[in-house]
């Protein structure tokens, strides 16, 4: 058994990558696969805390590199998935404590055992995205409709083209607020996935309940009624190689907002007549 | 001599009785390592100096890639040929343009305002450019400028041209407005100007309508502009800008007639490179030849070519046409988007009016190619 490896990747930070490896892990994990999640981003590691396992930690990346235990000791089992593991990273070390040699071999090892291996990438162009990408053969770029988001997932674009490993590579837009981009405040996901000339692979809502489930240390997947939730979900799904249509994430929630939505597609129906 | 600040730099050579002793002096000056990359006043005594004598001395500054700044000099004759050359005469102190020259928003105005100077220096030597100047100060606030078409003859050109604010210097609205031409660089140019029925060529401006020069005009415009005289003492000008009075703003823009000359040729003997992907932002293209991308140049990337570049797709990084100093190579994308326009050792960013964040692709692109005009880069629609 040969699993995939995929890289989960941005060039700006903050814009979800650590969320989404989480909650697609967690998503796999729940359709019945066996999956392991490797945090690179080594000195600033948050992918523990996201799943709650920051207690368990006992060896991590860095240790395994460094041949102080064995790759299985390091593995953290989740909590409620037992199909779902961590490869934990340091936090006492930076980035150059793991180069892309090792973890090459890590993922090849942990590529026969486990049909999904997931890389939490760092943010950056530096060494620690070169490392985190080494071992992939397919790559996942979070953006938001943001600019400057925007920008940076181009050029990480162009790397990945560039690099040797990656055969192919997927857009996953986070933070999506359909009332902003009803009122063209934000770049429409249409116009982003024409401009990055990159075929999408989810559009994630902008949920308030991520924050909650961060602080918890519980991904939002195991919320069945979060909107955010159900589209990683289907981002799973679609790894999985099903095709799934895009979620409606301009659901209107209340009576007023449907009818404020009837309203706006008049408008723009006798705009464009 | 004295170095005053760290891009100016003063040599006086008014104690030099000849033009061999100058540019003795001068050659012994400049052997010096802090005379490089400098903008350099030079002070001159009362020696006539001939155009030949005076391009030596800048092709001497430009050698050691200095930019010949100022000449102050006590002879008029000197003066005279210094002016029929472009360079700037004055006798302010040079303490007062440092005060004056603004930094460039871009790094690459100053490189290219260098190069650019160096570039008039070898082309100098041609028959003596006059420009005409126009007021029109609304136009110069408003960044983008269209302009109507001159004549019949240009008519296939566009109807409507979109100016890329080429110099810097336009950057700032309220700047403008205070923008200054010295009142005696200014006399000789105006009085060239007597062929110039004003109307014909101030242009500039949207509501005017098609106008039609005569054939007699439209060739000696053709001579006046083909010249690079009236971009550049815009550029100096400012620079001198506290002692004199606000007087006029240069903004017209005339398409003079297409020649075939050398350029062309170079042109067309060149390579070509078909690239078949999207340029992505960090992407660095660069060929000696002419290039042809199919796709996108997203914002971040630069293309670099020789001769010509053709973008189908949107053009939004940067793109060199005519990096080897090819006055006629162009720049021509499905929709011209891009950050910035180089061609030779032209420069131009987007205008901010422009300045959208994104492009939504449509099917009713207008394809536009970027040329050099009087100077300027311009960019016009192709329609048919």
């Amino acid at each position: 058994m040969t699993g995939r490896v995929i890289v989960i990747t941005s060039g700006k930070g903050g814009v979800g990558k650590t969320t989404t490896s989480a909650n697609i892990g967690s998503a796999l994990a729940k359709r019945g696969h066996s999956v392991v999640l490797i945090d690179t981003d080594i000195g600033l590691r948050n992918l523990d805390l996201l799943l709650g396992l920051e207690n368990r930690i006992v060896y991590t990346l860095v240790d395994v590199v460094e041949e102080r235990c064995k790759l299985k000791q390091a593995l953290v089992k989740d909590k409620k998935n037992p199909n779902l593991c961590l490869l934990a990273a340091a936090q006492t070390r930076d980035k150059s404590a793991v180069n892309a040699e090792q973890i090459t071999k890590i993922t090849e090892k942990l590529k026969k055992d486990y049909d999904y291996v997931l890389i939490d990438c760092p943010a950056g162009i530096e060494q620690g995205f070169q490392t985190a990408i080494a071992g992939a053969s397919e790559a996942i770029v979070v953006t938001t409709p943001e600019m400057s988001a925007i920008r940076d997932a181009d050029r990480i674009i162009g790397l990945l083209e560039a690099a040797e490993g990656i055969e192919s590579y997927k857009l996953l837009i986070n933070r999506v607020r359909p009332a902003m981009i009803r009122t063209k405040d934000m770049i429409s996901v249409e116009t982003l996935v024409d401009t990055l000339s990159c075929q999408p692979i989810g559009i994630i809502p902008e949920d308030t309940g991520i924050i909650t489930s961060t602080n918890r240390g519980e991904p939002i997947v195991n919320d069945e009624k979060s909107l955010a939730g159900q589209a990683y979900m289907n981002v799973a799904r679609r790894i999985d190689g099903e095709d799934v249509p895009f979620l409606d994430i301009d659901k209107p929630k209340d009576l007023m907002g449907k009818i404020k939505k009837f309203f706006s597609g008049l408008k723009k129906q006798g705009k464009e007549q | 001599m004295e170095q005053l600040n760290e891009n100016i730099y003063e040599i006086d050579l008014s104690e030099a009785d000849t033009a061999p002793d100058i540019i003795f002096q001068l050659s012994s000056i400049l052997d010096k390592d802090e005379t490089r990359n400098k903008r350099i006043c030079l002070k001159l005594g009362n020696v006539n100096l001939n155009q030949a004598q005076l391009l030596s001395i800048k092709s001497l500054i430009s050698g050691i890639d200095s930019t010949l700044s100022l000449i102050d000099t006590k002879s008029t004759e000197t003066e005279k040929v210094a002016l029929s050359l472009g360079m700037i005469i004055s006798n302010i102190s040079p303490e007062n343009i440092t005060e004056a020259a603004p930094e460039m928003p871009y790094k690459m105005a100053d490189e290219l305002k260098e190069e650019q100077n160096n570039f008039t220096s070898e082309h100098a030597s041609k028959k003596v450019c006059e420009a005409d100047i126009v007021l029109n100060k609304e136009q110069a606030s408003s960044q983008t400028q269209n302009l109507t078409d001159l004549s019949s003859e240009n008519s296939s050109l566009s109807d409507k041209a979109e100016i890329y604010n080429e110099t810097l210097n336009i950057g700032d609205k309220e700047e403008i407005k205070e923008e200054i031409l010295p009142s005696e660089t200014q006399e000789p140019i105006c009085d060239v100007n007597e062929i110039s029925n004003e109307e014909d060529i101030s242009i500039v401006s949207e509501k005017s309508d098609n106008k039609e020069i005569n054939q007699n005009v439209q060739d000696e415009l053709d001579v006046i502009f083909s010249s690079s005289f009236a971009q550049n003492t815009f550029y100096e000008m400012e620079s001198t800008e506290s002692e004199y009075e606000p007087k006029e703003e240069l903004t017209d823009i005339v398409v003079p007639e297409a020649e075939y000359t050398k350029e062309d040729i170079e042109l067309e003997s060149f390579q070509t490179k078909y690239i078949k992907q999207t340029i992505r932002s960090g992407q660095v293209i660069n060929f000696e030849g002419n290039l042809v991308i199919i796709g996108d140049c997203h914002p971040g990337s630069e293309i670099t070519a020789l001769g010509d570049i053709t973008v189908w797709g949107i053009l939004s990084g940067i793109a060199h046409a005519g990096a080897g100093g090819n006055q006629k190579a162009r720049v021509r994308a499905l929709k011209m988007n891009a950050i910035q326009l180089r061609i030779a050792s032209c420069y131009s960013r987007r205008p901010d009016s422009l300045n959208t964040a994104y492009i939504e692709k449509t099917n009713s692109f207008t394809p536009e190619e970027a040329r050099i005009v009087n100077n300027e880069i311009v960019v016009f629609k192709i329609n048919d």
